[in-house]
């Protein structure tokens, strides 16, 4: 089976004035469909850094990426776009719903914002979603007036709008109180169970990278089960 | 056509701002609206003014000028002077007045004598313009009969019409006797018919109405008139005509706009101070939605970040802002021509004790096409400044924030 992700020897040096910082040096990561991987790692570590290369939301310095058979950290800005929009799913820690719209709209916006609106077969995947994370009773309430964990579970239900090869959460549940982040994870296993949807998820929280397949783990720029790897081969 | 269901949402997401913001469009629009037909109005009051006490277009003959003639004698030029004793006069009336006839633009023609003289009564002497005319075409330039404050229009074989600050002047009324003074020295006791007031102190103070044959012997001239007034139906029109005219009959023919060139100096000028007040409130306006919209972009960082995380183009999110531009910009300028042009009729209604208009304002001469379409524009230009900023964040910035 090939990977759904592929990075190889991933580098980035933030630059600010003269001075150059090295986040990440040389990472190597692989993850097969189906897989829910935690990105752990001492706050600082690069873990964001790595998850916005991978959703080519920032250029790596060097390396080269692979996201379902396609390489593509050579593309431009609107291909980068029109690849989130098709390929890549993304969950924030702060929700970042369109406050203005409803639920089902803010679900449904993906797809719709390329098409020119939103389709009835739209409306429909975004309520068999909605339905699909618990909030069959809020699909036309106005987003701002949902509590925190149902704008979580909004935003999971519109990462997977577009079917996504893969779906990228910072930190998902840092800003959820205990039950409603064990609501939110929960909501993923079963997502990732039942659909195949492949996660990788940054987080600290020891909590919820008990729950995942795969741990993954960064250490001073580098994988740290790789680097051990690397070590022992020596 | 899903950027301005957004922008749409955006605008109703917050009802007060965007009314307050709508109500500052509408507000430069009433602005510009009221100058404007200010501006129009003053000017059609103006031209009014003059075109409807004077006639349009005046046919007189060409001005003498000393000429300089062939010679026999090569080395000699010899200056052929004019007699200034001559009267100026067109023989051919008659048929300029049959060319006139025939021209469908024009409303009124009035051949006629103007000269000089003195009215004496006693010991008072004072100067006059004569205007003689025939009795039947009295009102044919300016409406004479309509502005008799005493005594009649009917001027028989020896009346003569006076303004009232002349009859003032030389303790006159009407029914009273008045020596005639021509400039050729000739005289004649004449009869005051009537007295009347245009409300111009030039007229009221210096000009008398005769008829046409009593004044014929008293100038000499036995055929001919000094010149033809003529009242076209289009008074815009008598430059046109004007020269037409000229190339027509050879005589001089000068418009109304010639006569009172200053007048047009000074329309020139007030268009001009209007256009600079229009271009104020327009670029007010437009720095308003370029602000607020630049506000709006600021505080929805994050919402646009994360749409253009989960790929959406730049181009939808430039276009929402711009979208919204122009909903305010053409809300905007709609409401302010209602509301401006309301202003403009209620305050064209109103009238001075007199019964004359308090504000020479022209409602239907707003500028109303101009403004909305302009505003409508101009808001979309202004949006394009801050839509390119938002279309420009770099997702990750606006979401990490
Ligand atoms: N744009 C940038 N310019 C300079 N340095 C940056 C930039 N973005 C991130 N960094 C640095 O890169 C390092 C890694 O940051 P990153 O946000 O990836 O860490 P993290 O592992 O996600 O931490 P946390 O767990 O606290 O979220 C930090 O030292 C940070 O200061
Ligand atoms: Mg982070």
């Amino acid at each position: 089976m090939s990977a759904v992700l592929d990075v190889r020897e991933i580098r980035m040096t933030f630059r600010n004035g003269d001075e150059l910082t090295e986040v990440l040096k040389g990472i190597d990561l692989a993850l097969e469909p189906g897989e829910l991987a935690a990105l752990l790692g001492a706050s600082g570590s690069g873990k964001s850094t790595l998850l916005s290369i991978v959703g080519l939301l920032l250029r790596p310095t060097t390396g080269t990426i692979t996201i379902a058979g396609q390489r593509v950290e050579g593309f431009s800005d609107t291909e980068s776009a029109l690849f989130r929009n098709q390929r890549l799913g993304f969950i924030f820690q702060f929700h970042h719903l369109l406050p203005d719209f409803t639920a089902t709209e803010n679900v449904a916006f993906p797809a719709a914002a390329p098409a020119g609106g939103i389709t009835p077969s739209m409306r429909q995947r975004a309520r068999e979603l909605l339905a699909r994370v618990g909030l069959s009773d809020r699909m036309d309430f106005p987003a701002r007036r949902l509590s925190g964990g149902q704008k979580q579970r909004v935003a999971i239900a519109r990462a997977l709008m577009n079917k996504p090869d893969l779906v990228l959460a910072d930190e998902p549940t840092g800003s959820l109180d205990r039950i409603a982040a064990e609501q939110v994870l929960d909501l993923m296993r079963e997502v990732n169970r039942e659909d195949g949807a492949t996660f990788l998820i940054c987080t600290h929280d020891e909590h919820v990278a008990a729950r995942c397949t795969r741990r993954i783990t960064l250490q001073d720029g580098h994988v740290e089960g790789n680097a051990q790897a690397e070590s022992i081969s020596k | 056509m899903f950027a301005l269901s957004v922008a749409r949402r955006y605008l109703f997401s917050n009802p007060s701002q965007t009314a307050l913001l709508i109500a500052g469009v509408a507000l430069g629009v009433t602005a510009f609206v009221f100058i404007t037909a200010l501006i129009q109005g003053l000017a059609i009051r103006l031209t009014d003014d003059v075109t409807a006490n004077s006639a349009h277009v005046s046919l007189e003959p060409l001005t003498r000028v000393a000429r300089v003639l062939p010679s026999p004698d090569a080395d000699v030029e010899s200056v052929a002077v004019v007699s200034t004793f001559q009267r100026r006069q067109i023989r051919a009336w008659a048929s300029t007045v049959e060319l006139l006839r025939s021209q469908s633009s024009v409303l009124a023609i009035s051949p006629q004598i103007s000269g000089s003289a003195f009215l004496v009564k006693g010991e008072a002497v004072a100067p006059v313009a004569v205007t003689a005319i025939d009795p039947s075409g009295l009102d044919a330039i300016s409406p004479i009969s309509t502005e008799l404050v005493s005594g009649d229009a009917n001027l028989g074989a020896d009346g003569i019409l006076i303004g009232v600050r002349l009859a003032e002047n030389l303790g006159l009324s009407a029914g009273q006797p008045v020596l005639f003074r021509t400039d050729r020295g000739i005289d004649r006791l004449l009869t005051v018919r009537g007295v009347f007031q245009t409300g111009l102190q030039s007229l009221d103070e210096r000009v008398a109405y005769l008829s046409i044959q009593t004044a014929r012997p008293l100038f000499r001239l036995p055929e001919g008139v000094t010149n033809i007034e003529i009242k076209l139906i289009d008074p815009n029109s008598a430059r046109e005509f004007a020269a037409f005219l000229h190339e027509a009959t050879g005589l001089r023919a000068t418009s109304w706009q010639e006569k009172n060139a200053s007048l047009e100096g000074a329309l020139t000028a007030q268009a001009q101070t209007g256009t600079l007040i229009q271009l104020f409130s327009l670029i007010s306006v437009l720095i308003g939605i370029a602000s607020a919209l630049s506000l709006s972009a600021n505080r929805r960082r994050g919402e646009i970040g994360i749409m253009r995380a989960f790929g959406v183009s730049r181009r939808f999110i430039a276009a929402v802002f711009v979208w919204q531009g122009l909903l305010i910009g053409m809300v905007g300028a709609g409401i302010g021509c209602l509301s401006g042009f309301a202003l403009c009729a209620w305050l064209a209604s109103l009238t001075k004790p007199d019964g004359t208009m308090a504000l020479p304002i022209a409602p239907a001469e707003g500028g109303y096409v101009a403004v909305f379409l302009l505003t409508t524009l101009g808001a979309v230009l202004a949006s394009v400044i801050p839509a390119r900023s938002a279309a420009r964040l770099d997702p990750l910035e606006a979401i990490q924030q």
